[in-house]
């Protein structure tokens, strides 16, 4: 299914689709090409890092996922739904309170999801006390919170105070993101970890729930 | 084209340890290279935290006075006394940089404007965010002119920004841009439009000619002020042409006077 890989990798959009109907019509296993499709996905995002493809493939890789899911479903055996969509992790995920920047916090939904993770999305300019209420009825693994302005240091602080004073913080790995972190950063809000992109920040949450 | 210098922004990590070190020559030679690069309005933004921001917008108001008395400050902060710290120092009328339909800046804001009759940057988004059209950009700003009117606030002193979004993450984020800022000034003829330019251009590569070609768009549709780098040479080039072009330079002055002083154009070493 090197064809299908490539398809996806090259943004043939027409063609990752008619591929991905022919190998449903085939009757090859929904298993099989998911995984054309992760290892596709693998490639674009190490491109990605690679700065040949930005932001806009991302996003195509994303909706084409969408799209090939729906293609995919109907041929799902209790087996191929298990491995297609067991979540490897929990993610709570939001743009901290005072910040309104939604293009990394989106993408990296769309990254994480697709990575095999549950997220709960709570939007842009959230609370401490909304991500501790959200965090009490999700138990996530996970808590992402995006930010562009500096401003958000002092938001995400607050929501880490939180987690401390409800006895919590261990309990949860905290990852903190946007194009103005750094390790200073991450140590002001006592998260971590701290990535300025999205791929960078699904690694590490792959990492954590391995 | 009224240009705003966006380099004196606390969020940029070397503008940040000069504010923190109180490196006032670091400030003064950003301020003086902007102003001279063709910002007749300097963007300061402190980016620090609340306690700190009104001692630093201070700090920075003097310092950048004292390098470029003729340029106008336009102070950017959401707290309001930051912004009211940096109107009391200010030699001239500084613009406020920004309102919006979020209760927490028509409340700390607005008064300020009103009160020193400042000129004033109008975002169109509130609490639910930005509106994804432009009839909702619209909307807000609607609202918003009301309460500058009742507050004594000539329409001529706002400048609305559209808001710019990335266009990697949303084919039609451009065409979103500049249908709201004809629709803006077709309602509001005496405002004027103004943009952070180089959203449009988040998460893509070669950024400069995209913020080009937007630039040229958006000067069509009726901007007349945009929130730049002024030292990129290129994009000041491309912005008097496209003005000259659409009949904004009489006598193509400006454009002539910026190709003798070297301004523009191929640099003659």
């Amino acid at each position: 299914m090197q064809d299908l890989v490539n398809a996806v990798a090259e943004m043939m959009e027409d063609e990752a689709m008619a591929l991905t109907k022919k190998y449903v019509e085939k009757g090859v296993p929904a298993v099989q090409i998911i995984d054309a499709y992760k290892e596709a996905l693998r490639i674009i995002g190490k491109r990605f890092e690679e700065c040949t493809y930005f932001v806009p493939e991302l996003i195509l890789a994303g909706e084409m996922m969408k799209a090939a899911s729906e293609l995919i479903r109907p041929i799902m055996t209790d087996s191929a739904s298990n491995a297609g969509t067991q979540k490897i992790g929990k993610l709570l995920l939001g743009t901290v309170e005072g910040d309104i920047h939604d293009i990394g916090k989106d993408m990296v939904h769309m990254l994480m999801d697709i990575n095999g993770f549950e997220v709960l999305d709570l939007g842009v300019d959230v609370p401490a006390q909304r991500f501790w209420d959200e965090y009490t009825k999700f138990q996530p693994d996970i808590i992402g919170m995006s930010g562009l302005l500096t401003l958000a240091f002092e938001s995400m602080r607050r929501v880490v105070d939180l987690l401390k004073d409800k006895g919590a913080r261990d309990k949860v790995k905290v990852i903190i993101g946007g194009g103005q972190m750094d390790e200073q950063a991450c140590k002001y809000v006592g998260a971590d970890a701290f990535v300025t992109d999205a791929v960078a920040g699904v690694n590490i949450c792959k990492g954590w729930v391995a | 084209m009224i240009v705003i210098g966006e380099k004196i922004n606390g969020t940029r990590k070397q503008v940040s340890s000069a504010i923190t070190n109180r490196n006032a020559d670091f400030i003064r030679d950003l301020a003086l290279r902007q102003f001279q690069g063709g910002a007749s309005y300097l963007d300061v933004n402190a980016g620090s935290l609340p306690e700190r921001e009104p001692e630093d917008m201070a700090w920075l108001v003097q310092t950048i006075q004292e390098a470029v008395p003729d340029a106008t400050l336009c102070l950017d902060s959401p707290n309001h006394e930051a912004l009211r710290t940096g109107i009391e120092k200010a030699n001239k009328t500084p613009m406020l940089n920004s309102l919006s339909g979020e209760k927490f800046r028509i409340d700390g804001v607005l008064p300020l404007a009103c009160k020193f009759g400042t000129e004033l940057i109008v975002l169109p988004l509130d609490e639910n965010g930005i509106p994804r059209n432009s009839d909702g950009r619209l909307g807000i700003v609607r609202r918003l002119v009301e309460m500058t009117r009742s507050g004594g606030l000539p329409d001529e002193k706002l400048y609305i920004d559209p808001l710019v979004m990335a266009i990697s993450t949303g084919t039609d984020n451009g065409n979103i841009t500049l249908e709201s800022c004809r629709k803006i000034k077709e309602e509001f003829p005496k405002v004027h439009l103004t943009c952070g330019l180089s959203n449009i251009s988040f998460g893509m590569p070669l950024r400069s000619i995209l913020n080009q070609a937007f630039l040229v768009l958006a000067i069509q549709a009726g901007m007349d002020s945009a929130i730049v780098n002024p030292e990129e040479r290129e994009l000041r080039g491309i912005l008097m042409a496209a003005e000259t072009v659409l009949g904004k330079d009489r006598h193509c002055l400006n454009f002539n006077r910026a190709f003798r002083a070297g301004k523009i154009g191929p640099r003659r070493d």
